[in-house]
């Protein structure tokens, strides 16, 4: 027991050390988003055009950084808005992949470890994957896709005067002191949100890496399995619930996987995780949720899958 | 709880996680955490979280411009307050209390204490010359005439018939931390030299070991702690696999290096 004891701290430092600077960064800049982005300003970008309009809003991470956790509130913001949600739900699917922060950590994490092709590959399945999404959601009727309370919010064309959690610069005429303290009061909620959650992912990969946690042998077990690498390893992203700009570096520590598995759990992760499930369900019908999730599974555990024979065939 | 409280207490969570990243850095207790591409931005995020924390700990009361007609608070978390703060503050207080710098056996274990070099999944860039000229060109020789190599050299030789055949027999000295050995040491003759591999922290790190042959009882080493070894080395086959081994002349211990792990290059 004081071996667990002593390997559990050890890793779970370690971890936190490597992580917490990126969380920081990317809550920051999401709590300067949130507080002098007019949340209009996304809308006015896209292209009337409904295929071109969901492409642009798969390569909008990039350009407005966001992660998983933050994400959410602010495509409910802007489908309130009008924003339509076929491009939103490619946006809050592809944006915690998309965006620089998350390229950067990808590549610090996996340097030595094929950096340039994990990240490339990483940011390329996430947009794919997003964009067929949104393609398909285009094409469905919103009842089936949003919750009723906010189709009727879209129904009655229901502005909150200043309100929810994704508001934007445009609430009035705030003096850029209210507006710093916003942007920090923001951050802060971002970074103890992501924070505890990526302290419950830090602790479950502590003890599965140290061989604490019982599963951490059939994980082990599985690591050389073509498909059941990737299908625990998408299982262990969801139930970790890391942070985009942070679980490249749990990711990159499951030496005993195959790289087109990490690449399952880099990509599913911050699409769908047991956070997510729950932050989706205000915006989403729960029915559209578990579809979504098999979607997802199976799509980018077929794709890893092909991923990691192509570049086994072509070393 | 009130607004006021919870932001109160939120900002004393991240100037908790501020100062941990603060105080490792600064006592270098970091160095066996992080490889040396992280300890600035570990530092550089010790101090963002320290301005985050101290801005909305000082400006906690004031009111911002984002306060709605119905009065509820913007700055609130998603979770209940203490939720958070049992879960930003638990595991890490747990962490700090009994964390040791190091693995136990048993973790090094799983980590590749006690696999064959052929089997490792360790890559590096570090090759060795391959004269012996250039050899003793670039390795200092030590006092009895031993050549000092880096641990992770040793180990890797042999996965390389060139190397193998130009350490095949050579006198070498080199620094590593001694553990009993497992496998194939019924005489118990024979110990395991190892140090860590680290790519980017800790948790990734993988062992390099080597056997070390005394054709007796070992000498009393402390387990686990520091020791430099001369003697000559080989590569003979010990469970059907080929592996490193040091038939030692002398071992001593030794205080820890500077730097405890290798790191990637």
């Amino acid at each position: 027991m004081p071996d667990a004891r002593q390997d559990f701290a050890f890793a779970f430092l370690s971890l936190l050390f490597e992580g917490a600077p990126f969380i920081l960064l990317g809550t920051l800049i999401s709590g300067l988003l949130d507080v002098y982005l007019p949340s209009g300003a996304m809308d006015r970008l896209l292209p009337k055009n409904r295929i071109g309009a969901v492409l642009v809003a798969g390569l909008l991470g990039a350009i407005f950084p966001v992660c998983e956790c933050a994400v959410v509130p602010v495509i409910r913001r802007l489908v309130k808005k009008g924003l339509p949600v076929s491009c939103a739900l490619t946006y809050m699917l592809a944006a915690p992949i998309l965006n620089p922060i998350t390229a950067l950590s990808t590549w610090k994490a996996f340097e030595g470890q094929d950096a340039g092709l994990m990240t490339a590959s990483r940011l390329l399945l996430g947009f794919f994957v997003a964009v067929g999404v949104g393609l398909i959601v285009s094409r469905m009727p919103l009842a089936a896709v949003l919750k009723r309370k906010l189709i009727d919010d879209l129904d009655h064309s229901h502005e909150p005067t200043c309100c929810g959690s994704s508001c934007g610069s445009d609430c009035g005429d705030h003096s850029s002191d209210t507006k710093l303290l916003s942007a920090f009061r923001s951050a802060l909620r971002d970074f103890v949100d992501v924070g505890a959650y990526f302290a419950i992912g830090v602790t479950l990969t502590a003890l599965f890496n140290t061989g604490i946690a019982p599963g951490a042998v059939w994980l082990d077990d599985v690591a050389r399995h073509p498909v059941g690498a990737p299908m625990a390893l998408m299982a262990l992203a969801y139930i970790l619930s890391l942070c985009s700009t942070s679980d490249a570096f749990i990711a990159a520590t499951l030496h005993s996987f195959s790289n087109g598995a990490k690449l399952a759990f880099l990509v599913f992760g911050p699409m769908l995780d047991v956070k997510l499930t729950f932050l989706y369900q205000t915006v989403l019908r729960r029915r559209f949720i578990v579809l979504l999730a098999l979607g997802l599974f199976v799509s980018i555990g077929g794709l890893s899958i092909l991923w990691q024979l192509w570049f086994s065939a072509h070393p | 709880m009130s607004p006021k409280l919870s932001r109160i207490l939120l900002s004393l969570a991240v100037l908790s996680w501020s100062v941990t990243l603060l105080y490792f850095h600064t006592s270098g207790r970091i160095t066996r955490y992080l490889a040396p591409d992280f300890r600035l931005i570990c530092l550089i995020g010790g101090l963002g979280l320290a301005v985050l924390g101290i801005f909305n700990l000082v400006m906690a009361g004031d009111q911002d411009g984002h306060a709605c007609e119905d009065g509820h608070d913007h700055g609130s978390s998603d979770l209940p307050t203490t939720v958070v703060l049992l879960l930003m503050l638990v595991p890490l207080g747990l962490s700090l209390a009994w964390s040791k710098d190091a693995y136990s056996s048993g973790a090094l274990a799983r980590k590749g204490l006690y696999e064959t070099p052929s089997r490792s999944q360790i890559t590096t860039t570090a090759a060795l010359p391959i004269t012996r000229e250039d050899l003793e060109k670039s390795h200092r020789k030590t006092a009895d005439g031993s050549l000092e190599f880096d641990l992770i050299e040793l180990f890797l030789a042999t996965g390389d018939r060139d190397q193998q055949r130009l350490l095949d027999g050579m006198k070498v000295a080199t620094l590593g931390r001694i553990v009993d050995e497992r496998d194939h040491n019924a005489a118990g003759t024979r110990k395991r030299l190892y140090r860590l591999f680290m790519t980017c922290c800790a948790a990734d790190s993988r062992a390099i070991p080597i056997i070390l042959e005394f054709g007796k009882t070992p000498p009393p080493l402390p387990d686990n702690g520091w020791v430099r070894v001369s003697g000559t080395l080989g590569f003979p086959i010990v469970g059907g696999v080929m592996q490193p081994v040091l038939t030692v002349d002398q071992a001593s211990a030794v205080t820890a290096p500077a730097e405890e792990s290798f790191q990637r290059r």
